[in-house]
C-alpha cells in the first residue's frame, strides 16, 4: 500500500508517495531525482550511497525511506552552498582525493560526518571511519590527505 | 631559465573534479528519460544446459509488462570485442555455459515488476556434463563447450626466437618452476549500466552505456542488430571505473537497444552487484610453467613459458591476453632466447576478459618470483640481477622492440634506496622483509592498423577552445590530459579548455580506454589538432609582430618571439586579428594519429615493435607477516616509474596508488572461488579487496624521460605499475618468513600452514 | 536488489509492537536494519509485516542502577562503545561494538539487533537467483543443508561480535512481551538451533540488555580475526573476561557454531590454575571440543580452529598482563 510521507532533504520538504519496500537511496534517486548519492551494491558493504541523517552517516540502501521521516536529511547535492563548494569537497578536488568519482560523494559525505563529529581527527581515526566507504581507483591515499586537509581547512571545527 | 611548460607537467584536478564532489557528474544509471522501461535478465542456474524449452507467457501476462525477449528471437549473430573470437550471444541460443548465462531479458515499467516477471518465466533444460578446470577440460572426452572446438582450447599460440635448448646447455643454472595466478574481479564502484532510446523515424538507436569502447560498442550492435553503425549512436556518460572490465559489451547493451527499437520507449538495465562479480568479466586465473636458464653472473640466457589460461565459457579478449602475456616477457628484461607456447581453455565457469595489465600480471608474477627465485640458488642478490638484465634504450632488443627510452635500470635502483633494500633485505628480524618486482608495459599497440584516435580542436570568438575526442575517460582523467595537452599547444589555461569526449555521434573515431593507449594515441591527435590551429594563428599574427611563425611561441595565454617576449600579443587580441582579417571562424584542428607501423600485423612469426612507447617500474614492498594469524601487513610499497614526462604528476601519482592497492589485492586478498562453476563470494563483503585500513604507505618517485613518441615526452602510466605490486610482496614475504609461495593469492591460512610444514621440518 | 513487498507498521511502544507481533506472527521486528534488510533484499527473510521499532525513543540509554549497568536495545553500536563507562570499564563490550561492521554500521546497527541477528552461510546469504542454482536450503524454506549435505538440519553460523562480550560479561537480557517482561542469561535466547537462532516466544522483542557492576571489575576484552580491518564479520571472535581476586575466567567465541559458545569446559579447566604460559597451552584442544565449525564460510575449518585458539591464547596473554 502505497502512503504519502514528507522527507526534508536539504533543507527543503518533500511530500511523496511511496511503498514502505522503498529505501531512502531509491526515493532520493527516482523520486526526487537526487542522484548524487550512489548505488554501489545495495546491500550496505560499500558506502556509496552514504548520506546524513541528522548529521551522522547512513547508509541509504539500508534504511527504508518511511524510517527517515522526521529526520534532517543531507545529501552530497546539499553540501555545497550555492555554487561554492564546501571546504571538504574543495580539498577532495584539489588533492586529487577522486578518480572515476563514483564513490566520491559517499565518501564526501561520510568525511562530513566523521569531522563534525571528530574536527581534528587523527589518520588513524579517519581511516577507520572511511573504511567502510570502498574505492576501487584511489589507493585511498589521497582520499585520507583529503580528508585531513579539510580538517585543517575547516579549522578543525565544523 | 624559460621554463618549459605551464600546463603540461602541472598537478592539477581533473577537470571534472567538481562535478565529482558535488554530486552533479552524471553515470548511466543516473539517466532517466520520459516513458522510460526497466530491464532485467534471466540467467542461467546450470553450469551447462541444453534449452529445451522457455515459457514466456506467464511473464508477459503480469501487469506492467512491456516484452520478454529469448535467445531464438534475437538475431543470429555472435558479439566479441576481438572479431575473429565472437563466440557470444546477448542471449543464448540453444545452450547456456555457466552459472549466469543470459537465457532471456524482461523489460517493464519499473524495475520491481521486471524482477518479478523474470521469475516468472519458465525454462525447461537438459542439464549437461560441465567442467570447471583447464586439466579436465582439455581431457579427451571432456564435455563439449563450443562445438567445433576441440579440447575446448581456442586458442594456442607460439612464439620462438633464438635457441633455447642450445641456451640452456650453457647455462650455469636452468630453473623450472610452475605458478599459478587466481581469478580476479574489477569490481568497479559502478555497477555495468545501460540505457537505450530509439527515434523510430530515423531509425536511430542511442545508447548510453557504462563502457571504455563506445566505438566497438556502436560495431557490435551494428553487426549483432543487424543495423547500419550510421544509425547507431553511443554514447559514454561517467564510467565509474573499468580497469578493463568495461572493454566488453554485454546483454545489457543488446537487450536495452533491443527493446527500445522494438517498443519504442527509453529502455535501462542496470546490473546487480552480484552479476558485476559473476556475469561480467574477470581477471584470467593462469598456469605458468616456466624454465630459466641464466648465466654465473645472472644473466638471462634463455626462458620457456608453458601457459594455460582458464578462460570460462567464451572468449572475451582471449587471443589479445594470450598474445600480451606472451610479448611482455620481453621487457624489461633481455630475453635473448625464448620460446613461449600458450593455451586459452574454455570451462563452464565466469568468462576471463581484460583487467588492468591484460594477461601480464599473470606472466609477471611467474617471471619475477622465479628471478628471486634464482638468485637464492645463485647465492645473487634480486636487486643486482634486475639491473643486471634491464634492456637499454637504443640497443637492439630480441623481439624487435623499438625502446626510445628506459628508466627501468634506474627504478631498480632507485626502488631498492627507498624501501632500504641493502640495510633491510635478509637482515630484517623473522616476519619482517622485503621484496620486489620490475615490469614494462606499452602505450597502446602499433602492430594493428586500425587502432588510431582522431581529434578536433576549435577555438570560438571568445578565445574558448572545445575538444573533441573519441578518448574514453573512465575515472583515469583522460578527458583532464588530453584537455591539458591543448591547453599547453595553445598557451592557454586549462579553465579554457572543454572537452566533448567519447560520443560516436560527434566525437572523432577512438578505439577506447584499453592498452593504456589513450595518452600516447588521443593525446598525440589533440596535440596535432592544436598545433594546427596554433599554426593558423601565428601566421596571422607573424606580420604584426614582425617575426617568422617557426618564431612563435604561444604560453599562459600570450603569443610571443621566441627570445623576445616582451614582443607579443595576447590570446584574444590574436584571435581579434584573425577574424579582422576576414579569416572564417571558428578556427579548426584536425588530427588523426596512429603509431608508425610496419606490416604485417603480427609478432607470433617474425619481430617487430609492439607499442609506440613503453613505461618501465620497479616496485619494492616491506611486509611483515604476523606468524600467529598468517596475516600479512605491507607496510609500504615504494614505485620508482619511468612514465617519461608526466602530463599531470597528481593524476599518475594516483593510478600508481589504486594500482598498488589493486596488486595488493591480488597478492593477498582476492580471489573469485566457484564451487563447480558457482560463483561463492559474489559481493563486496565476501569478496574483500582492500579498504583504507589495509593500504600500505606509498611513495613514489618520478624517474623522467623525454619519449620521442608521445606527446610532450609521455608514456603510459597506471596499467604497468599493477604488474609488480603482487610479486613485490610475495617476494617480500619470502624475505620475512622464508617461504616461497607460486600460488596467489598468499592468504592467512596459506602460511599459518607453510609455517607449520617448516616448523615440522625443522627447518 | 530491491526489497520484497510488506505490510509496515511503527508502534508507538514497545507494548503495542509486541501485540502487532502476536497478531502477525510473519511479522519482523526491525530495528537498525543492516541484517534484515539485507536478508530481505536476498530474500531469505520475507516477513508479511516490518515493525519499524525506529520511532521508539525510550529504549535508547546507557544507564547505572542498583550495581547494574543497563543499556536500551535500541542504543545504537557507537552510542555504546562511545559511553564512558563502557569505554573504560567494559573494554570487551566496547572492542566487540566498535568491531561490528563499519563506521557505518556501528551509526546504524542497535545493540539488541546485533545481538538478535541471523546466522550465517555462504549458500543462505545470497541473492535468490544465486540460490536458485541449487536446491533451496532447509534455513530459506527448503530440505537439504548444502554445508551438512544433509537434510532438515542447518549448520549456518552465528557471526555476531557482542554476544561473546557480553556472555563473559555475565549479561542478561530483557524480553519484553504482551504479558510483561523478564529477565534471562542472554545465552538462554540463544537455540544453537541453525535455522531458528532465537528463542524468543511469539510477540517477544529484546528490549534491555543488563550487566552486573562486578563484570566491570575483571579483566575483559574482546578479539576479532577477520579478513580485513573494518566491515567485515569475524573469521572468529573471542572474548575473555577474567577476575584476579576470584581467579575466574569466563569465555565466550563467535562465527565457530550455530550460536556464541561460551566454552564452559575450558572455563573450568582454567578454574583456580594460575595463568601462565604453561597453562594457556592447553587452551587448543578444548575450545575445539566445545564448538562446532561447519563450512559455512568461504573460510576453512582448520584455518578457524588454529585462530580460535590462538585468540583466546592471546586474550588470555593479555588478561595476564592486565594483571
Amino acid at each position: 500500500m502505497k502512503q504519502a510521507i514528507a522527507l526534508t532533504v536539504n533543507g527543503d520538504v518533500y511530500e511523496v508517495l511511496i511503498s514502505p519496500n522503498q529505501t531512502l537511496l531509491e526515493v532520493l534517486r527516482d523520486k526526487l531525482g537526487l542522484t548524487g548519492t550512489k548505488k554501489g551494491c545495495d546491500l550496505g558493504a560499500c558506502g556509496a550511497c552514504s548520506v546524513l541523517l541528522d548529521g551522522e552517516a547512513y547508509l541509504s540502501c539500508l534504511m527504508l525511506a518511511v524510517d527517515a521521516v522526521g529526520k534532517e536529511i543531507v545529501t552530497i547535492e546539499g553540501l555545497s552552498e550555492g555554487g561554492d563548494l564546501h571546504p571538504i569537497q574543495k580539498s577532495f578536488v584539489e588533492l586529487g582525493g577522486l578518480q572515476c568519482g563514483f564513490c566520491t560523494p559517499g565518501i564526501v559525505m561520510t568525511a562530513k560526518a566523521i569531522l563534525d563529529e571528530e574536527p581534528q581527527p587523527t589518520e588513524e581515526s579517519v581511516k577507520k571511519k572511511m573504511a567502510g566507504n570502498l574505492c576501487r581507483c584511489t589507493g585511498y591515499k589521497k582520499v585520507i590527505e583529503s580528508v585531513m586537509s579539510a580538517s585543517g581547512r575547516m579549522g578543525g571545527k565544523q | 631559465m624559460e621554463k618549459q611548460f605551464s600546463v603540461v607537467g602541472k598537478r592539477l584536478p581533473m577537470v571534472d573534479a567538481a562535478a565529482k564532489v558535488n554530486g552533479s557528474a552524471q553515470f548511466t544509471d543516473d539517466l532517466t528519460f520520459p516513458g522510460m522501461l526497466h530491464g532485467k535478465l534471466l540467467r542461467s542456474p546450470h553450469p551447462h544446459a541444453k534449452i529445451l524449452n522457455i515459457d514466456v507467457s506467464k511473464a508477459l501476462r503480469l501487469p506492467g509488462v512491456k516484452g520478454v525477449v529469448t535467445g531464438a528471437e534475437i538475431p543470429d549473430r555472435q558479439y566479441g570485442i576481438v572479431p575473429k573470437a565472437r563466440d557470444e550471444y546477448a542471449l543464448a541460443k540453444g545452450k547456456v555455459r555457466y552459472i549466469g548465462d543470459e537465457v532471456a531479458a524482461v523489460c517493464a515499467i519499473d524495475p520491481e515488476i521486471a524482477e518479478e516477471a523474470v521469475d516468472l518465466i519458465e525454462v525447461d533444460y537438459e542439464v549437461l556434463p560441465a567442467v570447471f578446470n583447464v586439466q579436465d577440460s582439455i581431457k579427451e572426452g571432456a564435455p563439449v563447450i563450443h562445438e567445433g572446438v576441440a579440447n575446448n582450447t581456442s586458442f594456442a599460440i607460439r612464439k620462438e626466437f633464438g635457441d633455447v635448448e642450445k641456451a640452456f646447455a650453457e647455462s650455469a643454472l636452468v630453473s623450472e618452476d610452475s605458478f599459478y595466478s587466481q581469478p580476479v574481479n574489477h569490481a568497479p564502484m559502478e555497477p555495468h549500466a545501460a540505457v537505450a532510446q530509439y527515434d523510430p523515424v530515423r531509425g536511430q538507436v542511442v545508447l548510453w552505456s557504462s563502457t571504455q569502447i563506445p566505438f566497438f560498442l556502436r560495431r557490435n550492435l551494428s553487426a549483432t542488430l543487424m543495423i547500419p553503425e550510421s544509425k547507431v549512436r553511443v554514447i559514454k556518460p561517467k564510467v565509474g571505473g573499468g580497469f578493463g572490465q568495461k572493454i566488453d559489451m554485454f546483454a545489457k547493451d543488446f537487450c536495452a537497444a533491443w527493446f527500445a527499437m522494438k517498443l519504442g520507449r527509453p529502455v535501462k538495465f542496470v546490473y546487480e552487484r552480484d552479476e558485476v562479480f559473476i556475469v561480467t568479466r574477470q581477471r584470467h586465473p593462469m598456469h605458468l610453467t616456466v624454465k630459466t636458464g641464466m648465466a654465473k653472473d645472472g644473466r638471462i640466457l634463455a626462458q620457456q613459458f608453458l601457459s594455460y589460461a582458464d578462460g570460462g565459457a567464451y572468449n572475451s579478449t582471449a587471443p589479445t591476453m594470450m598474445a600480451l602475456s606472451c610479448f611482455f616477457l620481453m621487457v624489461p628484461y633481455h630475453v635473448p632466447n625464448l620460446l613461449y607456447e600458450g593455451y586459452h581453455v574454455y570451462t563452464n565457469k565466469p568468462v576471463g576478459g581484460a583487467m588492468r595489465g591484460h594477461g601480464i600480471p599473470q606472466a609477471r608474477f611467474a617471471v619475477e618470483r622465479q628471478l628471486d627465485l634464482m638468485a637464492d640458488r645463485l647465492n645473487l642478490d634480486p636487486a643486482d640481477v634486475r639491473t643486471k638484465n634491464s634492456i637499454k634504450a637504443g640497443e637492439p632488443h630480441p623481439g624487435g622492440f623499438v625502446i626510445n627510452t628506459c628508466g627501468f635500470a634506474e627504478s631498480v635502483q632507485l626502488a631498492a634506496e627507498a624501501i632500504g633494500w641493502k640495510e633491510k633485505r635478509g637482515k630484517l628480524p623473522f616476519g619482517r622483509g622485503v621484496g620486489m618486482g620490475g615490469a614494462s608495459f606499452p602505450s597502446g599497440v602499433t602492430n594493428m592498423s586500425h587502432i588510431s584516435s582522431g581529434a578536433v580542436v576549435q577555438v570560438g570568438q571568445d578565445g574558448g577552445v572545445n575538444v573533441l575526442t573519441g578518448a574514453a575517460d573512465i575515472g583515469q582523467g583522460a578527458e583532464t590530459v588530453i584537455a591539458q595537452i591543448v591547453a599547453e599547444v595553445l598557451g592557454v589555461s586549462l579553465d579554457d579548455v572543454r572537452v566533448t569526449a567519447a560520443d560516436t555521434g560527434t566525437t572523432p573515431l577512438d578505439p577506447g580506454t584499453f592498452g593504456s593507449g589513450v595518452t600516447v594515441r588521443a593525446g598525440n591527435a589533440a596535440r596535432i589538432a592544436a598545433e594546427s590551429v596554433r599554426k593558423k594563428l601565428f601566421e596571422c599574427v607573424a606580420d604584426e609582430l614582425e617575426a617568422n611563425p617557426d618564431d612563435l611561441v604561444a604560453r599562459d595565454g600570450v603569443i610571443f618571439v621566441t627570445g623576445s617576449p616582451e614582443i607579443n600579443i595576447t590570446f584574444p587580441k590574436a584571435l581579434k586579428a584573425y577574424q579582422y582579417k576576414d579569416l572564417p571562424m571558428p578556427l579548426v584542428g584536425r588530427a588523426s594519429w596512429m603509431a608508425d607501423t610496419n606490416e604485417p600485423t603480427t609478432l607470433f612469426t617474425q619481430p617487430g615493435n609492439f607499442s609506440p612507447n613503453y613505461s618501465f617500474m620497479t616496485q619494492a614492498a616491506e611486509v611483515e607477516v604476523d606468524t600467529q594469524t598468517g596475516k600479512v601487513k605491507v607496510l609500504k610499497m615504494v614505485t620508482a616509474h619511468d612514465c617519461g614526462r608526466p602530463i599531470n604528476p597528481m593524476l599518475v601519482e594516483g593510478q600508481l596508488e589504486g594500482s598498488i592497492a589493486g596488486g595488493m589485492g591480488q597478492a593477498l586478498y582476492e580471489d573469485v572461488i566457484t564451487e563447480k562453476g558457482q560463483v561463492m563470494n559474489p559481493s563486496f563483503l565476501d569478496y574483500g579487496f582492500p579498504t583504507t585500513m589495509e593500504v600500505p604507505e606509498m611513495e613514489s618517485i618520478d624517474i623522467e624521460t623525454d619519449d620521442p613518441v608521445g606527446p610532450f615526452g609521455a608514456k603510459e602510466a597506471g596499467e604497468g605499475t599493477q604488474l609488480s605490486p603482487a610479486p613485490a610482496i610475495v617476494n617480500a614475504i619470502y624475505d620475512a618468513i622464508g617461504v616461497n609461495f607460486n600460488e596467489l593469492p598468499v592468504t592467512p591460512e596459506k602460511i599459518l600452514k607453510a609455517l607449520e610444514e617448516k616448523k615440522k621440518q625443522g627447518v | 536488489m530491491r526489497l520484497p513487498k510488506f505490510d509496515y507498521r511503527q508502534p508507538e511502544s514497545i507494548q503495542e509492537a509486541c501485540a502487532i507481533l502476536l497478531d502477525q506472527p510473519d511479522a519482523k521486528v526491525l530495528a537498525g536494519g543492516t541484517d534484515l534488510l539485507v536478508n530481505m533484499k536476498h530474500r531469505v527473510e520475507t516477513p508479511s509485516m516490518i515493525v519499524s521499532l525506529k520511532g521508539l525513543r525510550d529504549l535508547d540509554y546507557v544507564r547505572k542502577a542498583n550495581g547494574m549497568v543497563r543499556i536500551g536495545a535500541l542504543t545504537r553500536l557507537k552510542k555504546v562503545y562511545n559511553d564512558p563507562f563502557v569505554a573504560k570499564k567494559l573494554p570487551a563490550l566496547a572492542a566487540a561494538a566498535s568491531s561490528v561492521g563499519s563506521y557505518h554500521h556501528q551509526t546504524m546497527g542497535t545493540l539488541g539487533g546485533n545481538l538478535c541477528q541471523q546466522t550465517r552461510c555462504k549458500y543462505f546469504n545470497q541473492s535468490k537467483w544465486w540460490r536458485s542454482a541449487r536446491p533451496l536450503c532447509f534455513k530459506a524454506g527448503g530440505d537439504p543443508c548444502h554445508v551438512a549435505k544433509k537434510d532438515q538440519v542447518c549448520y549456518s553460523t552465528y557471526c555476531g561480535d557482542v554476544a561473546p562480550a557480553l556472555l563473559v560479561l555475565n549479561a542478561e537480557v530483557v524480553l519484553s512481551g504482551r504479558e510483561g517482561s523478564k529477565q534471562v542469561p542472554l545465552e538462554s535466547i540463544f537455540s544453537g538451533v541453525g535455522k531458528t537462532p532465537l528463542n524468543l516466544e511469539p510477540g517477544q522483542i529484546l528490549t534491555e540488555i543488563v550487566i552486573p557492576e562486578q563484570s566491570a571489575d575483571g579483566f575483559s576484552t574482546y578479539k576479532k580475526i577477520a579478513n580485513r580491518g573494518s566491515i567485515d564479520f569475524p573469521i572468529v571472535g573471542a572474548a575473555v573476561w577474567t577476575s584476579a581476586s576470584t581467579g575466574e575466567s569466563r569465555i565466550a567465541l563467535t562465527a565457530v557454531d550455530r550460536k556464541p559458545v561460551r566454552t564452559r569446559q575450558l572455563e573450568d579447566f582454567l578454574k583456580g590454575l594460575e595463568l601462565n604460559e604453561e597453562t594457556i597451552q592447553g587452551v587448543d584442544g578444548l575450545v575445539a571440543k566445545e564448538t562446532q565449525l561447519m563450512m559455512s564460510s568461504i573460510d576453512s575449518i582448520s584455518y578457524k580452529r588454529k585462530l580460535m585458539g590462538q585468540l583466546v591464547k592471546s586474550a588470555l596473554s593479555e588478561a595476564m598482563g592486565g594483571r
